[in-house]
């Protein structure tokens, strides 16, 4: 009997993993995804029609881009979460501001004017393979955050991971820094800008949402922190654009939803980040937050993929080296057994 | 399910799941699978610990006993569940 119920046991952690990874597969498919339709966009009208000059309204472009990013994430996590029958829990989650939603509130701040806005900026500025690599960087910061803040550990192997990361970022931004792609116009630090913003952004959003999200339903999570962030570009950012400066930003939102092109490329690129997120999520449950992370990290190799196909082009030398690098060090980082997590996670009592 | 769990100290997920679909006035055979994959995930990250395990020879499905970690604990003062 007793062999037995060790033979269920075993089948049931198998079963497990194996929904685990193929939720992380479908993270990093999506995930790369995401980099063809968000880059498409940049060349589809009314985004196409402004000046590589202006980098004024290339910028408010980036953040009418991420607002109607964020509405239509919503929309389709709505339905998600509709289906389920868990928007009642969503009110619920909501409305509990002062002590659980104001940690999604911190955390679409961070994730929206930050990492969305920065991948569209770099995405726009210097290329989706930039943009896709570039982020790899996110659970370096997300660790020293939580090591910082929450006094989380970071064990040895951790710590070799992230340096390893580290020398991918160096790869990547080198040649940009020595001149070597400088010359293609004096603009392009503002994709680095962007890239570096994106990867701040993700990290940080991560180790702050966690903070909700372990006391919350996931999906539910995910909902809200978006919710969050269609408010704060709707009533703040954009409205004060709108106020202070002659920028057309009316008319971007207006011919965005009017434009066929625009708005299918629009809509792809948020159906893909609402499923990654939302795949990304289900196997921290099933195979732990550090494995989930190292497969759906390989999404930089998805978009690499998917570019190529997309463009017949192979990328920049230097950015293929730096996603090995940063792929290597994302497995090197989470290549603890899930059954650690929880030793890993535990915290000083005097904690945060 | 947290606060359940720190009521009960430590309990099988089949009295949990039974305590917390009276509480929200659900049954059927998806909120029982929706609850189980809530406490593999608040197991996942920590915040409860498996402390035991039997097999139902009724169902033929593993059981579990949970706990709440201390982690789990500091969690809920963080988010004033506790």
């Amino acid at each position: 009997m007793s062999s037995y119920t060790d033979y269920a046991l075993r089948q049931h952690f198998i079963r497990h993993q194996r929904w685990g990874f193929r939720w992380a597969i479908w993270t990093a498919v999506l995930w790369g995804a995401w980099y063809i339709p968000g880059t498409a966009l940049w060349y589809e009208y009314p985004y196409n029609i402004i000046s590589s000059e202006d980098q004024g309204q290339r910028l408010v472009a980036t953040a009418v881009m991420t607002w109607i990013h964020a509405i239509a994430v919503f929309i389709f996590l709505a339905l998600w979460n509709g289906s389920l029958g868990k928007l009642k829990d969503y009110g619920r989650t909501l409305v509990r501001f002062r002590k659980i939603s104001k940690w999604y509130a911190l955390a679409s701040l961070f994730g929206g004017p930050m990492a969305i806005f920065g991948s569209y900026m770099a995405m726009g500025f210097v290329g989706p393979v930039f943009a896709a690599v570039t982020s790899l960087f996110y659970p370096v910061v997300g660790a020293v955050i939580a090591r910082l803040w929450y006094h989380e550990k970071i064990s040895g192997q951790a710590a070799l991971g992230m340096a390893i990361i580290i020398m991918g970022g160096v790869v990547i931004y080198g040649p940009g820094l020595f001149g070597e792609v400088g010359n293609e116009g004096s603009y392009v630090w503002l994709g680095y800008l962007g890239g570096i913003l994106s990867a701040i952004g993700w990290g940080a959003e991560g180790a702050v949402a966690s903070r909700a999200m372990d006391v919350t339903d996931p999906d539910v999570g995910i909902q809200c922190r978006f919710s969050f962030e269609i408010l704060f570009w709707g009533l703040l950012v954009l409205p004060a654009i709108m106020l202070l400066t002659e920028q057309p930003v009316w008319f971007l939102i207006q011919e965005t939803l009017l434009t066929p092109a625009a708005l299918t490329w629009m809509l792809l690129a948020s159906v893909c980040h609402a499923f990654c997120y939302t795949a990304f999520y289900k196997s921290f449950s099933l195979i732990g937050v550090s494995r989930g992370e190292a497969i759906g990290n390989l999404y930089g190799v998805f978009a690499v993929i998917f570019v190529a196909i997309v463009t017949l082009e192979l990328p920049e030398w230097y950015f293929l080296v730096g996603l090995v690098f940063t792929i290597v060090g994302s497995f090197v980082m989470f290549r603890e057994p899930a059954e650690a997590v929880a030793e890993l996670r535990s915290v000083t009592e005097n904690a945060g | 399910m947290l606060v359940l769990l720190e009521q009960q100290q430590i309990e099988w997920d089949d009295r949990l799941i039974d305590l917390a679909m009276q509480e929200y006035e659900l049954e059927g055979r998806y909120w029982l699978n929706h609850f189980r994959i809530i406490l593999d995930e608040l197991a996942s990250a920590g915040l409860i610990t498996r402390e035991d395990h039997r097999l139902d020879t009724v169902t033929d499905r593993l059981i579990f006993q949970y706990a709440l970690s201390g982690f789990g604990r500091q969690r809920m003062r963080d988010t004033g569940l506790l």
